[in-house]
């Protein structure tokens, strides 16, 4: 009994020693692999921090730009056209508008240039510096602010009144030394007279950095580089995201939902699910090419519009939105559909009533992703023409329009670098804040979608 | 304790069968299956399938894994119907009506033969709304009270409505797995069916909710007529009245429960009971 029990115990401690042998090389294999994935980790998240601080430290400063505070005088030598006319019972209505539309041409007309230079030199009367000197100082666009100022309240006229108005690019530049302050009189953009009237306001506090809420509030400009904004590009990629949320989502989710739940499995199934795989893996320019060809000279919708741009984009998320949706009905439990089915609910009762209800989280990330993933897109948006110079906001789909990603593009490509280098990661980062801010709401929604399943 | 031994105390009186066992031969016949035969594509899975079903009795259908008696099950309410591949052959009536009749709809069949499945599964909703659906869809409710009435009736007769009275709006997975299974079983009461299909509706249960819902189907009994497949053996000879034992896709012998158990006159019935062959 003893030596059965003693030959028995020697094979099961042999075994012991061997599995103690392995077990070091097992250890040491988990611990390489822990450092190993720690070590990725760490990379990953070192490029990404490198990435926004480099876009952040560079971005921000351009969200305060220089500004001029002085005092403006109204002067009505200057300004036409007299007071605003007035409506009097004696008017009719015809006579009102005319007399109305005249002195707003009159207005404009007038010689506002001279208005701000005045304003300028009344902080410095002793400097002496050439007009156009002192003009490049301040934005092309501060006659136009001004005026607006005044058409909003004509009661100013013959008073002087506190202004602020945008400095121009290179003196948001040269205050910034995002230009070489270094560099000979013949390299710089502004004049040394109206380099040192630059530093000596700012010594002053009649120049300071103020927040640019313009950023948001403005439309690109050419002639103004300091008063552009994204407001253009913004609507354009907003007018896109509806486009695509409200063409993508349908028939995305109808697709998926016809394919998972109702078609038969046979070769033409298989060959649209291969083919909707392919769709996901063609290259966004394709997808320009096929919006120019179709959408812009086959159906005739007009250039650069949000509405193409939208369809093509509608295109590109189509597949995302279809695999993701797909995979989420495959995750519905059958036995959820069989406790519907065995009740007697037709087909189409259960796939509404108990398994695409339980799909929402799932479709509503991958919806947000996709557009996400479209609001990004740049290439497609070139071929159809988006990215043509529009100052207007517009106000239909239609219109003409860029979109946030292409003012990036445009910003980027711009000849004065030194103030563009700033703004392109400025509208970087308003992008990326709006799509962190889609993130945040995917989050959100399917956090609370969850709970309630 | 003193009630978890009453109940199954009650449970196991109801075994001694308040029905006379032969009733069950003189009971009319509520479907009627002849030469049933199933394929999975290639594979055949049953093989001429005959047997008749009394009406309100309960029927077990007993065998090893993969012989065939779940298949037939859910032959009788098509759902093999949402199986890819899969063919029935022979017929099947329900009163009369054939079952694969094409101009039959499947919605009213299944709404006259209820079912049960293995797991519980209750929708993700309120208690409330898990019974109500079926009326819902149906039709079956006029007003907003006929359905609470339906509700509370289905319930009630599920044995469910004391222990879920004050909570009917909370979700219908928040329950136990025994409570869970009851609440499917009423809810296929509530559509008023004629027979209730209950696939091994304890296998995921543990003893004492099997003893409750043994107690149950013996209780549906009266109004309803109930199948069920079953792995046990010993919940077949509780709960049944007539039992059939499938074995390789072929049904190889029914009749009276008792008889089965006591007297089978197959080599296979046998060794099956006895646990040979499983």
């Amino acid at each position: 009994m003893t030596d059965t029990l003693l030959s028995a115990a020697s094979p099961g401690s042999r075994n012991r020693e061997q599995v103690r042998k392995g077990l070091r090389r097992r250890h040491r294999s988990e611990v390489l692999f822990r450092w190993a994935g720690i070590l990725s980790i760490v990379a990953a998240l070192g490029f990404v921090a490198i990435l926004f601080g480099m876009i952040l430290s560079k971005g921000m400063p351009s969200f305060w730009q220089s500004t001029l505070h002085l005092e403006a005088y109204f002067d009505p030598e200057l300004i036409e056209g007299g007071p605003q006319p007035q409506r009097e019972d004696s008017n009719s209505d015809a006579d009102y508008q005319r007399a109305y539309s005249n002195w707003q041409r009159a207005v404009t007309l007038s010689n506002w240039n001279t208005v701000v230079e005045t304003a300028i030199r009344a902080q410095v009367p002793e400097f002496e510096i050439e007009t156009g000197d002192l003009l490049d100082l301040v934005t092309t666009a501060a006659r136009f602010q001004l005026r607006d100022q005044y058409f909003a309240n004509p009661d100013v006229l013959g008073q002087t009144m506190p202004v602020s108005i945008l400095g121009s690019a290179n003196t948001d530049n040269w205050l910034k030394g995002t230009i070489d302050r270094s560099q000979p009189d013949a390299r710089q953009q502004l004049a040394p007279e109206t380099r040192q009237l630059a530093d000596q306001f700012l010594e002053q506090g009649i120049i300071r950095f103020d927040f640019a809420g313009h950023i948001f509030t403005n439309v690109d400009s050419r002639s103004a580089p300091a008063s552009a904004g994204l407001a253009g590009a913004f609507m354009g990629s907003l007018y896109m995201m509806m486009v695509v949320i409200v063409l993508a989502v349908p028939i995305g989710v109808a697709s998926a939902v016809y394919l998972e739940e109702f078609a038969p499995k046979n070769r033409w199934t298989d060959l649209i699910e291969v083919n909707i795989n392919n769709l996901a893996a063609v290259p966004s320019i394709v997808f320009g090419l096929l919006g120019a060809a179709v959408f812009i000279n086959y159906f005739g919708l007009p250039r650069s519009a949000p509405i193409v741009g939208g369809l093509v984009l509608t295109l590109m998320t189509l597949p995302t939105i279809i695999i993701a949706t797909r995979s989420s009905l495959r995750a519905v439990p059958p036995s959820l559909r069989q406790a519907a089915l065995g009740l007697g609910a037709s087909r189409n009762q259960t796939v509404f009533h108990h398994v695409l209800p339980m799909t929402f989280p799932g479709i509503l990330t991958a919806t947000i992703i996709g557009v996400a993933q479209a609001l990004g897109e740049t290439a497609p948006l070139l071929l159809i023409g988006m990215s043509a110079f529009i100052a207007n906001i517009p106000s239909s789909p239609m219109d003409s329009a860029t979109a946030l990603p292409v003012q990036i593009y445009l910003w980027q490509g711009n000849e004065n670098r030194n103030f563009f280098e700033a703004r392109t990661s400025a509208a970087i980062i308003v992008l990326l804040g709006l799509m962190l801010m889609l993130n945040a709401i995917a989050i959100f929604l399917r956090s609370r979608l969850e709970k309630r399943a | 304790m003193d009630m978890i031994a009453g109940k199954i105390k009650l449970t196991s009186k109801t075994v001694d069968q308040s029905m006379n066992p032969l009733d069950v031969l003189e009971r009319e016949t509520r479907l009627s299956a002849r030469d049933v035969t199933v394929h999975y594509g290639d594979k055949q899975a049953l093989f001429g399938i005959s047997i008749d079903i009394p009406d309100r009795a309960v029927t077990s259908f007993i065998g090893p894994s993969g012989c065939g008696k779940s298949t037939f099950l859910r032959c009788i309410n098509r759902m093999n119907d949402t199986i890819e591949g899969a063919r029935v052959g022979g017929s099947i009536k329900l009163d009369g009506d054939d079952v694969y009749d094409p101009n039959l709809d499947v919605v009213e069949l299944r709404a006259r033969v209820g079912m049960v499945f293995q797991k519980p599964n209750p929708f993700p909703k309120s208690i409330y709304e898990n019974v109500a659906y079926g009326p819902k869809i149906h039709g079956l409710a006029r007003s907003r009270t006929d359905l609470d009435e339906i509700v509370v009736s289905s319930l009630r007769k599920a044995g469910l409505f004391e222990e879920v009275k004050d909570r009917l709006n909370e979700p219908g997975t928040s329950l136990s797995g025994g409570q869970q299974q009851r609440l499917c079983i009423a809810r296929a009461i509530a559509v008023g069916p004629q027979v209730i299909l209950m696939d091994e509706p304890c296998s995921a249960l543990d003893p004492i909710a099997t003893a409750i819902i043994e107690e149950l189907i013996d209780e549906l009994r009266e109004n309803y007529t109930i199948v069920i497949v079953t792995h046990s053996m010993q919940q077949a000879a509780r709960v049944s009245q007539k039992t059939a034992f499938f074995h390789l896709g072929k049904l190889i012998e029914e009749g009276v429960t008792e008889d089965i158990f006591t007297n089978p006159e197959h080599k296979q019935t046998q060794d099956y009971i006895m646990g040979r062959i499983g």
